[in-house]
Order: C-alpha cells, then sequence, then structure tokens
C-alpha cells in the first residue's frame, strides 16, 4: 500500500436544473478545510458535462446534488458517462433531497453513496478519505 | 420596608445580585447573527428618540402599517401549491373559486422557470416535476378555462421569465375582454435573489434588470391594481443568510429596483405599492424575529419618503408576506414541527405582518399528506381565533427589550447596506460574489453550530429519539407526463401560424438589441410574440441571443 502523493481532487456539480445549492457549498467548503482540492461546477450542467468536467480534471470524487426530484434520471447518466469514458474509478457520490427507498437502485447503478440532507460534514470527509484511500491500495 | 427597591438604578440593582447576575453573564447570549443579548433591559437602553415609536398606520410604520392592525382584517393565511398538468391547475382552481377562496400561488416546474420547453435537451426528467408546466398561451388558456380574470387574484411564483407570464396574463385578460385596470395578480420577478439564492437565473444581471424595470413601467401604465413584484428575503434565509443579512440583501436588491424604475422616469407613487416583501417568519430567536418586521417598516417607509420622495403613505408601507423556514424543520421528531410553527405563526402575528405561511411537520418527507396541510392551517386559525392577539395592535411596542431589539437591528441593517453602496451597489455587489461567499460563511457558521451541537436543535443533536420515518408521499417522476408536454409542445409549433411567430420574434430580437428605455420596453414585443403562440423557449431564446446567459461565480 503506497501513501497518496496527492491531495484528493473533488469535482462537486449540480446536474439539471435544481438551483437549490446550500448543501453543495457547504460540502465544498468542509472538504476545502480538510484539505482536499475542490472544484464546484456551479448550477445548470448537463450530467455529460459533468463527466467531460471530472475526466478532464482527473478527479478522484464526483459528487452530486439534486433537490428538485430529478435525481434518478440525472444520476443514472452520470453514471453511465463515467463507465463509458472508462472513468468508474471516479467515486460517485450523491446527495441532496433524495427518498431512502431511492437509494438502493442508485447504488446498483453506479452511485457509491448516497448523503441525503442532513447528513453530517465531518462523516462526509471521513467517508470520502476511507474509500479513496481504499481505492488507492485496491 | 420595601418601597426603596421601587426606585433602584440599574447599577445598584447589580450590586444587589451581584453574583447570580455574573454567574448568568458568563454563557454570553446572542443572536445567531451576532446580536449581543443582554440579560434584562431598562429604560436605559431605549434612546429618547427610539422610545418616540408613534401610532400604528402612522409613519415610520414601526408600530404597523394599518391604524387597527388585526381587528379589522386578520393576516392572510397563505397557501402554496404544487400542481399536476394545467387541467388538472384549472380543476384545483375553479374548485377554489367556487368555494369562495383565491387560487393559491402557481407553482411552476423547472423548465418553465428557466425558459426552457418541455422538449429541450436539458428539461429530461423535470418536466412537472417542481410545479406546472407552462409553455406558452395555450396553457395559460387551459389553467383559466371559465375563470373571469377580472375577478380573480392570480400569484405566480416566476423570476426570470416573469415578463411573459404578464404577457399571457394580459393577452388573456384581453381575449375575455376584461378592464385590464381591474386586473390583480403577483408576480415574484426578484431576479436579483435568483443569482445569490435560489438559482434560477437565465440572462446576466443588468439584462434582467431591464426586464424587472420594462415589467414595473408596463404596470404603472397599464395594470394599476397589478403587483408585479415580490421582493425576497427569504431565500437568503433558507440559503443560510443570517437575519441582518435577509433583510439587507432584500432591501439592497429592492432599492436598486426602485432606482432603476425612477431612472426611467416611472413616478415612485405610481409604482411603489406594488412591492411586496416575503421574508422568513421563525420561531428562533423569536423576539428578534419581530423586531426585524418593526425595524423593516421603519427603514423602508424613511428610504421611500426622504430618499425617494414617497407622496402616498401607501407607498410607503412596507407589506411583508412570512413564511417560516422549511430548513428549520426537522425529519427527527417531526411532531415538534408544530411546536417551531406555531412560535414562528407568533412571530409574524407579533410583528404584525400582512400574510403568514407555515411549512407542515412532513413536507420533509415529501409532498405534504392531508392532514398535515389542514394541521398547518388549523395551527393558524388557533393563533387567530383562541389566543386573543389579534386584538391589540403592535403588543410588543414599548418592551425595553423589543424596542432596544428593533433600534440594534435596523443599525445594522443599515450599516451592511452602506457596505453594499461602498462596492457599487448591489449589482456589483452580486457580480463580485460578496453576497453568495457571505451567504455560504453564514450557512457554515449554523451548520458548525448545529453539527458540534453548541446550537441545540431538539431532535437532531439533543434529546434525540430514534424513530422510522413515517410513511410519506415521495415527489415522483412520471415520465408519460413529461411525453404529454413534449408531444403537445411539437403539435402547437406544427399547428399555429408560423410566419406570425417569426415576425414576433424577430421584433423581440431587435428591441432587445437596443439600449434599455421607455420606447425599447420588452413587455409590448414579448406580448405580441405570446399573442402569436410563441413557446416560453422561444421567448426567451430570442433575448439570450442578445444578452448572453448568466456565469455565476463558484469559489468560495
Amino acid at each position: 500500500m503506497t501513501e497518496r502523493q496527492r491531495p484528493i481532487r473533488v469535482l462537486m456539480g449540480k446536474p439539471g436544473l435544481c438551483g437549490h445549492d446550500r448543501g453543495i457549498v457547504l460540502v465544498v467548503m468542509a472538504l476545502r478545510d480538510a484539505g482536499m482540492e475542490v472544484i464546484y461546477s456551479g448550477r445548470h450542467n448537463s450530467p455529460e458535462t459533468l463527466v467531460e468536467v471530472a475526466v478532464q480534471e482527473d478527479v478522484d470524487v464526483l459528487g452530486v446534488s439534486v433537490l428538485s426530484g430529478a435525481h434518478m434520471g440525472l444520476c443514472r447518466r452520470i453514471a453511465d458517462g463515467l463507465r463509458e469514458r472508462n472513468a468508474s474509478d471516479i467515486l460517485l457520490l450523491a446527495g441532496g433531497f433524495i427518498p431512502p427507498e431511492d437509494i438502493p437502485a442508485m447504488k446498483q447503478f453506479g452511485v457509491h453513496e448516497v448523503f441525503r440532507d442532513g447528513a453530517r460534514l465531518d462523516d462526509i470527509v471521513a467517508f470520502i478519505r476511507s474509500a479513496v484511500q481504499a481505492r488507492a491500495a485496491a | 420596608m420595601h418601597q426603596g427597591k421601587l426606585e433602584l438604578t440599574p447599577d445598584e440593582w447589580r450590586a444587589r445580585h451581584r453574583e447570580e447576575i455574573e454567574r448568568a453573564e458568563g454563557s454570553a447570549a446572542q443572536c445567531e447573527d451576532g446580536l449581543p443579548l443582554k440579560l434584562v433591559y431598562t429604560p436605559a437602553d431605549v434612546s429618547p428618540a427610539a422610545a418616540d415609536i408613534g401610532f400604528p398606520g402612522e409613519f415610520p410604520y414601526t408600530r404597523g402599517t394599518e391604524a387597527s392592525g388585526y381587528r379589522s382584517k386578520l393576516w392572510t393565511i397563505s397557501h402554496y401549491a404544487g400542481f399536476g398538468s394545467p387541467r388538472e391547475t384549472n380543476t384545483l382552481f375553479r374548485k377554489m373559486i367556487d368555494h369562495g377562496g383565491v387560487p393559491p400561488y402557481m407553482a411552476l416546474d423547472l423548465p418553465t422557470q428557466l425558459g426552457l420547453d418541455p422538449d429541450d435537451p436539458m428539461a429530461v426528467g423535470e418536466v412537472g416535476m417542481t410545479g406546472t408546466s407552462v409553455t406558452s398561451l395555450a396553457d395559460w388558456e387551459t389553467i383559466f378555462a371559465d375563470i373571469r380574470l377580472q375577478d380573480t387574484f392570480v400569484g405566480t411564483v416566476i423570476n426570470a421569465p416573469a415578463a411573459v407570464f404578464l404577457a399571457m396574463h394580459v393577452v388573456l385578460a384581453e381575449k375575455q375582454g376584461a378592464d385590464l385596470s381591474r386586473i390583480r395578480g403577483n408576480l415574484q420577478n426578484d431576479i436579483l435573489k435568483e443569482f445569490t439564492a435560489r438559482g434560477n437565473f437565465i440572462f446576466p444581471v443588468e439584462p434582467s434588470l431591464r426586464l424587472v424595470t420594462d415589467t414595473l413601467e408596463y404596470c404603472a401604465q397599464h395594470l394599476p391594481s397589478y403587483w408585479p413584484l415580490n421582493v425576497c428575503g427569504g431565500h437568503f434565509a433558507e440559503a443560510g443568510s443570517n437575519r441582518v443579512h435577509e433583510v439587507a440583501f432584500a432591501f439592497a436588491d429592492a432599492f436598486t429596483y426602485v432606482e432603476q424604475a425612477l431612472q426611467r422616469g416611472v413616478p415612485i407613487d405610481r409604482f411603489g405599492k406594488g412591492i411586496f416583501f416575503l421574508m422568513k417568519t421563525n420561531h428562533t430567536d423569536l423576539i428578534e424575529e419581530v423586531a426585524k418586521f418593526r425595524a423593516m417598516r421603519r427603514i423602508w417607509s424613511k428610504r421611500l419618503a426622504e430618499r425617494y420622495g414617497a407622496q402616498e403613505p401607501e407607498t410607503m408601507k412596507c407589506r411583508i408576506l412570512g413564511h417560516s423556514g422549511g430548513s428549520l424543520m426537522t425529519r427527527e421528531r417531526p411532531e415538534l414541527n408544530i411546536a417551531r410553527t406555531t412560535m414562528a405563526c407568533l412571530a409574524g402575528v407579533l410583528g404584525g405582518i400582512q400574510l403568514i405561511g407555515l411549512r407542515t411537520m412532513d413536507e420533509v418527507f415529501g409532498i405534504p399528506t392531508e392532514k398535515s396541510e389542514l394541521i398547518a392551517i388549523g395551527t393558524q386559525h388557533v393563533v387567530a381565533h383562541e389566543t386573543g392577539l389579534p386584538d391589540v395592535v403592535d403588543p410588543l411596542g414599548g418592551s425595553y427589550y423589543v424596542e432596544a431589539l428593533t433600534t440594534e437591528f435596523e443599525q445594522r441593517v443599515l450599516e451592511e447596506i452602506e457596505r453594499i453602496d461602498a462596492m457599487g451597489g448591489m449589482v456589483k455587489a452580486i457580480e463580485s460574489g460578496y453576497v453568495r461567499k457571505t451567504i455560504a460563511q453564514d450557512a457554515y457558521l449554523t451548520h458548525q453550530a448545529s453539527e458540534s451541537g453548541r446550537k441545540v436543535k431538539v431532535g437532531v443533536n439533543k434529546y434525540r429519539i430514534d424513530e422510522d420515518e413515517p410513511p410519506r408521499r415521495p415527489y415522483a417522476y412520471k415520465p408519460e407526463e413529461e411525453c404529454r408536454h413534449v408531444e403537445a409542445v411539437r403539435r402547437l409549433r406544427r399547428e399555429r401560424d408560423n410566419d406570425a411567430v417569426a415576425a414576433a420574434l424577430a421584433r423581440l430580437r431587435e428591441t432587445a438589441s437596443r439600449p434599455a428605455g421607455t420606447a425599447n420596453n420588452l413587455v409590448p414585443p414579448i406580448i405580441d410574440a405570446v399573442r402569436a403562440y410563441a413557446t416560453i423557449g422561444e421567448i426567451c431564446g430570442a433575448p439570450r441571443e442578445i444578452f448572453g446567459e448568466y456565469a455565476e461565480t463558484t469559489h468560495f
């Protein structure tokens, strides 16, 4: 097992048309305070754009947030896009207003973890650290 | 002998209870926005000027906009609802009108709010999700079939494409043969807060502001009974801002709109009374919330009279619509949300505001159940009819605590507005990212305080009881609904007079390319495009070609 040489790189993105970004901006700030390199996409991105940026920027993690209810379709397109670009090693995380019954299906199609509204920032930071570490070791 | 105690000075009082007071003051108390709280307030905390609070219905309206307060007119118990299709919306509206009510404020789906047609690639999966999909005049005709616009107040939560909705309303009213001077309704139309909080923007800041000014000017000329603007502070609060910033940013936005319209030559007394404020009414720091509403009325009326030369009292009155904050509702022990909203209602009532809407206890889980909707409305009925609060105007007026807080809050808001003025105004403050960063910082502090347990959230970080989530009605995506809308817009494009549409859109594009001003008001060409059944995507697309799109700050 090798020690990672670079800080964890994260793209935080808002796919679709949902404009609520209080939650994702909090996560951006918390990850940055935890020493990660974080890019925030801003709002109104197509899933394809986020996949493209994630690949271009060579990130370890792509975190997306949706509160409009359109999370299933948008997250599926992102997961499919990452697979098509052979970039499934990028850890795909989702957050926002997501009913618990949707989570199993989301994990099935390629979302690694879902953090619903109300999730603790400390938990998100810890999850990313250990998951990225585990991937590097794999 | 005890009578001497009545004549204690504050210092003597402290000396008598030193140990107890110092122990209590060791845990410094303050509101979430940093406003410090004393252990007790005395006459020494209220300056003679601040003690002269005047009367309700009199300038500067600290004690309320109307002399008789709620005794002659109770606050409006608000109802905001998301709907399905235009046809379902029509059914609901007719039912409410038949029962003697007014239709609730109309929620729209995100493609509509962003000026996109249902078959736009960005609209996939979003059509009909957060509200009704409205693509063209044809949908507006369906929504208001068998409803006389002249007799109905229509509130629409629409911002970036607000001018298109004004145009649809005007065209349909004309078709119904209505008297335009009697058309009542309300657009949210507060685009500046979209850039900084709500996120549903299309064009860059300057042309967006031009559209707001165009609607204000058009309504001042043609629709005197229509309210074309709700300035929103509540969205800042929901995005995480503290209370001082909630109010300061709302006023900085409002002053920007007013100054633009004045520059256009629209007299303040012609458009000022059509401006309302949509704020949060929350249970947190409850007394400060009351002080906020009182301070808002003072700040607004003074500014309108002294800076903008308003003459009519109706122009100077700060009318406030208050909703309790959804972000304060908890999924843990959700029944406690009823306690929270009850006190939120109380804050609004003690603050003398014009409309109150409460969140349901279960909307953190999905679409509110009918039972919880009835509880939210019933909560307001209890406050209105069982507490006796509506009988006396400004019940807390004269309290040392409330008056001191009102003045302190007013000062803090004015200081923040001065800070924004020093940056060159709100447009600059938005474009530089200052407003977004300030809100994000506030939100981060609040979140950290809650996560660390410094700020108690009952059921969440203290007094937690582990329970299962209650049954809920989730928001469900209906692909067949989206297909119907896509087919409808394609059929519309085949069947309408496309030469007329092209000509109207060309005129709109041409007007947009000319400088802002009365002669180039965009509302008339938008009305022509609407009349020709151009779609919302086309009508917003034409100026999009000229103005471009807004690129937001993403650095925090």
